[in-house]
């Protein structure tokens, strides 16, 4: 079950949303691919291809500027150098130095006391994540060691046609340490990767066009060379805060101190895709960013620069695409449109509804399965102060696929599981407050969800979101659970005297109201005085907390996911369930779980099925590949689809049959010839492994026109696919009601085409197909052997009890055979001027034909089918099962062709109507059993174990013999056992399920039989002559003896490799082992049994 | 507050965790600013998990302080519900009189309380937006009028409303799609407490949680709670919460009385 409900779950959440690998692969264990992506931040289409340790060395900066941290690197003369490990990836050069390479700087002052290594994700290290399209050069060096040493020359400030005067080139070099193989092997790689990049320098330009930076550095060197303002290009777009100002006081903020500095640290570091992260990179952005250049530091951190730098015309394009359309989310959106950061200047103004319309708009274009959730609209917001349209774009793209995974998603995945890992981690670090928590009944929960939904936005003053914000996106989701804790455990002493929800919110809510004022009004200290609170929230967070890891955050979600996973299923299919309408009344709460879990896994499993064909397929057009993975969403091939909306709700014919292969026996399809028993082999080591099996091991579902038809007929529309409802609907109408009738009409209805309540000629022959169709696996003791002996004794003349002990599954083809002779007659001819035939049949001849039938029978049949009967199925040794199908399959041809001779003359087209089918059903006991019970019954829901099931029900007699059976099970199957053991002996193997073998082989050839008929229909009547007939039995006789010969061999084989559980290889069983094959299949059963 | 100077000797007090539940955009949060500020505002910021208001609310006997969570009414939202109507005393499943589809969730919410949450949930059924039809403003009315018309179903509202099909006569600006009748008679089976509002107008707002309060049992009343929360309202986001939370005046105070000290 559970199993279950995590599959189902992680359907629901599209997998795609969790690149975090732990939460996303079926294995627990995160590919060192997405581990090197989280780290660097690259797009999903980036593997990690050669790495090698290196040290990286940076020329001393010239510049003499006073940043107050640049005294700790002065330190090291001869440049900077940063021992770490360089990776190369298809299109990006990456270098991070270990967390403990570095020696932690000094601090000076208690707003940057804090700004140490937080061994988050993300480029927190010092180093690199550089685009190989902005390496200009790359020179080997000659040095004295014997190191490889490499210089790389950047674009570094000169994509741009500017003012700036020629800025010093851009030089890092990098000395590879490692064997000259394994040097040289990088090497290779990086001037094959380099080559590639060429191609996309256009793009890079594009890209870098728009960042602040550039305009920042060459709009201060021409003021220094010019002195002048004069003309400056104009500026790129910095959000809405250039025409609305930014929040919070720029003064107070002291944004024009950072904005200078940040100015010397591009100089001397690189700028956007050249930045080399150096420690006062993380430095800078601990004490927040300037405004202007906020959204571009978001965006290089967050790592969606390269997203837009993967597909710069991305946004555009979307916008452009999907122009005029409607969806489900653009309602919703409109809806929130006015309710966004309504405080904010620009959200009063058309502007600015308009850029976060837009961005929302396409967001949800490109990632259907999310659309919209309400707090997307307030984030967005929040972005686009501060950065272009397509900024926003792509870091919202960043934050739902990877920094806050499954937070917006329909069931809102991520969400709860980040509030259960939340309070374990304040459980772990605060536990008294913990339990004050809990013994005053107070739900941590549904204070702090917000705050992370909303990722504090909503919760704190905007200055103070954003400095959140800013640690946010270079250090990952850890940053929104140390500020969360660091919340809890600076009101730790108020909060431990509240008694209930409401005061908990209220001194939350007004400590973050006084975020500004400071920390310690009464200090004698004027530098203590002056730190505010926020700053001691800060502190709080990332020295305290420090400990909190995205390690810790990713174990912890680990833990929690199935639990979480297990609720939110929970929940959904409760109300799923209860929202199915009135129709689902008729099926128990327990049929209707089965349904649903088996939809919607079959929907998730076939959803993986098809992406991993498209995954291979992308494999092969590589080109492809790039391009969707652009914006590191695989379900990008779903953009198309967006019609069906957020998750897949709906089967197509193709999983609807995958879903009735795991309802009905029937439904599992015949391998490929000439094998019939693997399948069957693997059928049933499906049952005993249940839903766990892996997709290449399930069934193969059948495709038969049956399937077909029933998918048509349960579809409200075809064309879209089944929904739950339409399934859900389609089995309350066949195992609703235990009335005969209703099963009877409904499988004429699925036959009745035209919707005129007549079925012709062909329509007859399929229906027997059908009913072949659907009795080819056998009637899993439904329609009982033993029963119907009693009734038919009664109903018909003691001397055919041979017959009735033929197995049901033989005697049905009888009965369908007898069903089209039956048919044909009573049809009604559409041309009403030749009804003679029609009109002449009355119920008195029914019963005549029923008895030439048992006389046929009786004639045709060997004495040994005495031996056939009852309970000792197996016993029927070799020779019976040998020759029992022959006269069977004899007989109906021969009675087919016989009786329906005048019904088959192509010449009078005829047709049944309901009445009429339904009183040749009614006319033969199999059919009418079948009908009532099997055919209902056949559909497997929560009754799987069909035998307490079917002993609990109300069809009693048989019913309680077959329930014996099940607990007389053991020395029912030793006598199978011995059966195997004597007939392998014996030379031909009957095995345990050998019978089943055998009447496989009839059903099929009844189906080649109807088939036959039908083929014959269009031939001269003459041809149908008795000798003709008599002549083509025998070969299809000689035939038989073959394919059964054949079929119980494999037969032996597959119970042997059942025995051990291995389907898949019936090569493996050389010998037929008996005794093991009696194992395995107590095995099996016993798991049907209880699955 | 000022309903304590009303009655001298302080009558008993006790919180009564409330939860709204429903559809979005039918109104919840609304009937909430109605209820707590008698206050409305065409456009609400959207409810981020859920909004967290109390109110007072005064009985001959007691007094009832509302403890209410207003929860998003977006579906996906849906999922986070059972983290709030956990323990509830008491709930408001809201639907909106002119669209159909909200009763049918509703309905769902009403399943849903009476499987999942604590026993003894008084849950009240509320009909919002009554001011768009034609008994709007008048209550009276509305509870009295007549429903015999019901059975000649006008034609225009068959899209959406097919289920139960029993409308009124829909007369040139009446948006009514769902009767009265058949959601008083869904909550006579369900055995909840059923009223139409408008919280626009003011409707019958304070007389659903007089009702409610009323319909408390007395034994499950935990007095002494809330001591800390004090004054009227808060908000789970904080500071959106100043602007639209902190007008409440002695208005609200008095409409609180007057609506509940019947």
């Amino acid at each position: 079950m559970l199993q279950s409900f995590v599959q189902k779950a992680s359907s629901l959440i599209d997998p795609a949303n969790f690149n975090i690998p732990t939460l996303s692969s079926s294995d627990n264990n995160p590919s060192k691919a997405s581990l090197f992506r989280q780290q660097f931040r690259l797009p999903d289409s980036q593997n990690p291809l050669q790495e090698i340790t290196a040290d990286l060395v940076l020329p001393l900066p010239h510049s003499s500027s006073g940043s107050p941290s640049d005294s700790s690197r002065r330190a090291a003369h001869g440049g900077n150098r940063y021992t770490g490990r360089l990776h190369i990836s298809e299109r990006f050069i990456c270098f991070s130095t270990q967390p403990t390479s570095f020696v932690p700087s000094a601090t000076h002052n208690a707003s940057t006391n804090w700004t140490g290594q937080t061994h988050g994700t993300g480029p927190s290290g010092n180093g690199f994540t550089l685009p190989l399209s902005c390496i200009r050069r790359v020179e080997r060096l000659h040095s004295a060691s014997h190191v490889f040493s490499l210089a790389l020359t950047t674009w570094n400030g000169l994509l741009i046609k500017s003012q700036e005067l020629s800025p010093a080139p851009q030089r890092l070099i990098l000395q590879l340490v490692g064997s000259r193989q394994t040097c040289e092997r990088f090497c290779d790689c990086l001037k094959k990767g380099l080559r590639e990049a060429m191609k996309e320098v256009e793009s890079l330009r594009l890209v870098v066009s728009d960042c602040y930076s550039e305009y920042l550095l060459s709009n201060s060197k021409s003021k220094l060379v010019e002195g002048t303002d004069s003309d400056a290009r104009q500026p790129p777009d910095a959000g809405l805060g250039m025409i609305f100002r930014y929040p919070g006081d720029a003064r107070k903020l002291r944004d024009r101190s950072k904005m200078r500095l940040w100015g010397e640290y591009f100089r001397e570091n690189g700028r956007n895709t050249t930045l080399v992260r150096q420690p006062t990179f993380h430095k800078l952005i601990r004490v927040g960013l300037p405004n202007r250049l906020r959204g571009e530091i978001w965006e290089l951190t967050a790592g969606s620069l390269f997203l837009r730098l993967g597909s710069p015309k991305l946004y555009q394009e979307t916008l452009a695409k999907f122009e005029g359309q409607e969806s489900l989310a653009i309602d919703e959106i409109e809806k929130d449109l006015n309710r966004s950061l309504p405080e904010y200047p620009g959200y009063q103004s058309e502007e600015g509804i308009g850029r976060l319309r837009r961005v929302l708009t396409a967001y949800s274009w490109t990632n259907a399965e999310i659309g919209y959730c309400q707090a997307m609209n307030i984030v967005v917001a929040a972005l686009l102060i501060y950065t272009s349209e397509a900024q926003a774009f792509f870091l919202l793209s960043v934050l739902c696929d990877r920094l806050v995974p499954g937070y917006y998603s329909t069931t809102m995945y991520g969400t709860l599981l980040d509030q259960k890992v939340f309070e374990s981690l304040v459980e772990k670090t605060m536990p008294v407050l913990w339990d004050h928590l809990v013994k005053s009944d107070v739900q941590l929960s549904v204070v702090s969800l917000p705050w992370f939904l909303s990722l504090y936005i909503n919760s704190m003053p905007l200055v103070f979101a954003f400095r959140v914000l800013d640690v946010f996106f270079l250090e990952g989701p850890k940053v929104l659970f140390q500020v969360g804790l660091a919340i809890l455990r600076i009101n730790g002493e108020e909060l431990l005297d509240i008694q209930d929800d409401g005061s908990f919110i209220s001194i939350l809510k007004s400590y973050f109201a006084r975020l500004d004022e400071s920390a310690h009004p009464r200090s004698e200290n004027p530098k203590l005085r002056a730190i505010t609170r926020f700053q001691e929230l800060m502190v709080v967070a990332f020295k305290e907390f420090s400990g909190i890891t995205h390690n810790t955050i990713t174990e912890q979600r680990e833990k929690h996911k199935d639990a979480v996973l297990e609720n939110i299923e929970n929940f959904a299919k409760r109300t799923s369930i209860r929202n199915l309408g009135p129709e689902s009344k008729r099926l128990s709460v327990d049929d209707l779980g089965t349904i649903y879990d088996r939809f919607y896994e079959t929907l998730y499993q076939w959803q993986q099925h098809q992406r991993s064909l498209e995954g291979e397929r992308i494999l092969q057009a590589k080109k492809k590949s790039e391009r969707l993975s652009a914006l590191a969403h695989p379900a990008d091939n779903q953009v198309g689809r967006v019609g069906l909306g957020p998750s897949p709700t709906h089967m197509d014919y193709d999983a609807f049959r995958e879903f009735l292969a795991a309802t009905a026996k029937w439904a599992v399809a015949d391998s490929p010839p000439p094998s019939k028993k693997e399948s069957e082999a693997s059928y049933n080591s499906f049952r005993g492994n249940g839903r766990s099996l892996l997709w290449a091991n399930r069934p193969q579902p059948a495709d038969h026109e049956f399937l077909q038809r029933l998918y048509r007929k349960w579809a409200t529309d075809s064309e879209e696919g089944l929904s739950l409802q339409n399934v859900v609907n389609g089995m309350a109408r066949l195992k609703g009601s235990p009335d005969i009738m209703n099963n009877i009409n409904y499988f004429f209805d699925l036959y009745d085409d035209s919707g005129s309540g007549l079925v012709d000629r062909e329509g007859i022959l399929r229906m027997s197909e059908g009913l072949l169709f659907l009795s080819r696996r056998g009637f899993e003791g439904i329609i009982n052997v033993t029963q119907p002996l009693e009734d038919l004794n009664g109903a018909r003349d003691r001397e055919h009890v041979e017959q009735n002990r033929l197995s049901a599954e033989e005697r049905f083809l009888g009965s369908v055979s007898a069903f089209i002779r039956r048919c044909f007659e009573y049809a009604d001819p559409s041309n009403p001027g030749n009804q003679k035939a029609a009109i002449q049949n009355a119920a008195a001849e029914v019963t005549e034909k029923l008895d030439s039938f048992a006389i046929g029978d009786e004639e045709d049949e060997e004495e040994d089918l005495i031996d056939v009967g009852g309970e000792s199925k197996p016993d029927s040794s070799s020779p019976t099962l040998e020759t029992s199908p022959k006269p069977a399959v004899t007989r109906t041809n021969r009675q087919v062709s016989e009786s329906a001779n005048p019904a088959l003359d192509p010449n009078n087209p005829l047709h049944i109507t309901l009445p009429t089918f339904r009183m040749v059903v009614l006319a033969d006991e199999l059919l009418e059993q079948f009908f009532e019970s099997f055919f209902p019954q056949s559909f497997h829901l929560s009754d799987h174990p069909h035998p307490a099931a079917l002993a609990a029900s109300s069809l009693s007699s048989n019913l309680t013999t077959f329930s014996n059976i099940g607990s007389a099970r053991p020395s029912n199957l030793t006598a199978a056992g011995t059966v195997t053991v004597a007939g392998a002996s014996g030379g031909i193997v009957p095995p345990g399920k050998g019978l089943r073998g055998v009447l496989d082989n009839i059903a099929t050839e009844g189906i080649r039989m109807a088939a036959e008929v039908k083929k014959r229909m269009d031939e001269a009547q003459r041809e149908m002559e008795r000798n003709a007939l008599g002549r083509e039995e025998e070969d299809d006789e000689e035939e038989d003896d073959e394919d059964l010969r054949r079929d119980l061999l494999e037969g032996a084989e597959v119970v042997n490799v059942r025995g051990k559980d291995a389907a898949n290889s019936p090569g493996a069983a050389g010998q037929a082992g008996g005794n093991e094959g009696h194992d395995g299949e107590v095995v099996s059963k016993v798991v049907e049994f209880e699955s | 507050m000022s309903e304590a100077a009303s009655a001298n000797p302080p009558k008993p007090s006790s919180s009564v965790k409330l939860v709204l539940l429903g559809e979005a955009a039918v109104g919840k949060s609304s009937l909430v600013l109605r209820f707590v500020n008698d206050d409305f505002q065409e456009n609400k910021e959207p409810t981020i998990g859920a909004a967290f208001l109390t109110q007072k609310c005064s009985l001959p006997t007691r007094t009832i302080k509302f403890e209410i969570w207003d929860t998003a009414g977006q579906e996906r939202f849906a999922s986070l519900a059972p983290m709030y109507y956990r323990n509830a005393q008491a709930a408001l499943v809201v639907y909106d009189v002119t669209k159909p589809s909200s009763l049918t969730k509703a309905k769902h919410w009403v399943a849903e309380l009476q499987r999942q949450a604590s026993p003894g949930i008084v849950i009240a059924l509320v009909g919002n937006k009554l001011d768009l039809t034609n008994d709007g403003g008048d209550v009276s009315e509305a509870s009295t009028a007549p429903e015999a018309d019901s059975g000649s179903t006008g034609a225009e509202g068959d899209a959406g409303a097919g289920e139960e099909g029993e409308e009124q006569d829909a007369t040139p600006g009446d948006a009514r799609k769902v009767s009265r009748r058949e959601a008083s008679s869904y909550a006579q089976e369900e055995g909840l407490l059923f009223f139409e509002t408008s919280a626009k107008t003011g409707t019958n707002v304070v007389d659903v949680f007089t009702a409610i309060a009323n319909a408390i049992p007395e034994s499950s009343l935990k007095t002494g709670r809330g001591a800390g929360a004090g004054t009227g309202q808060t908000q789970l986001s904080g500071r959106s919460a100043d602007d639209s939370r902190v007008n409440l005046g002695d208005r609200n105070a008095a409409t609180a009385k007057e609506g509940c000290a019947c």
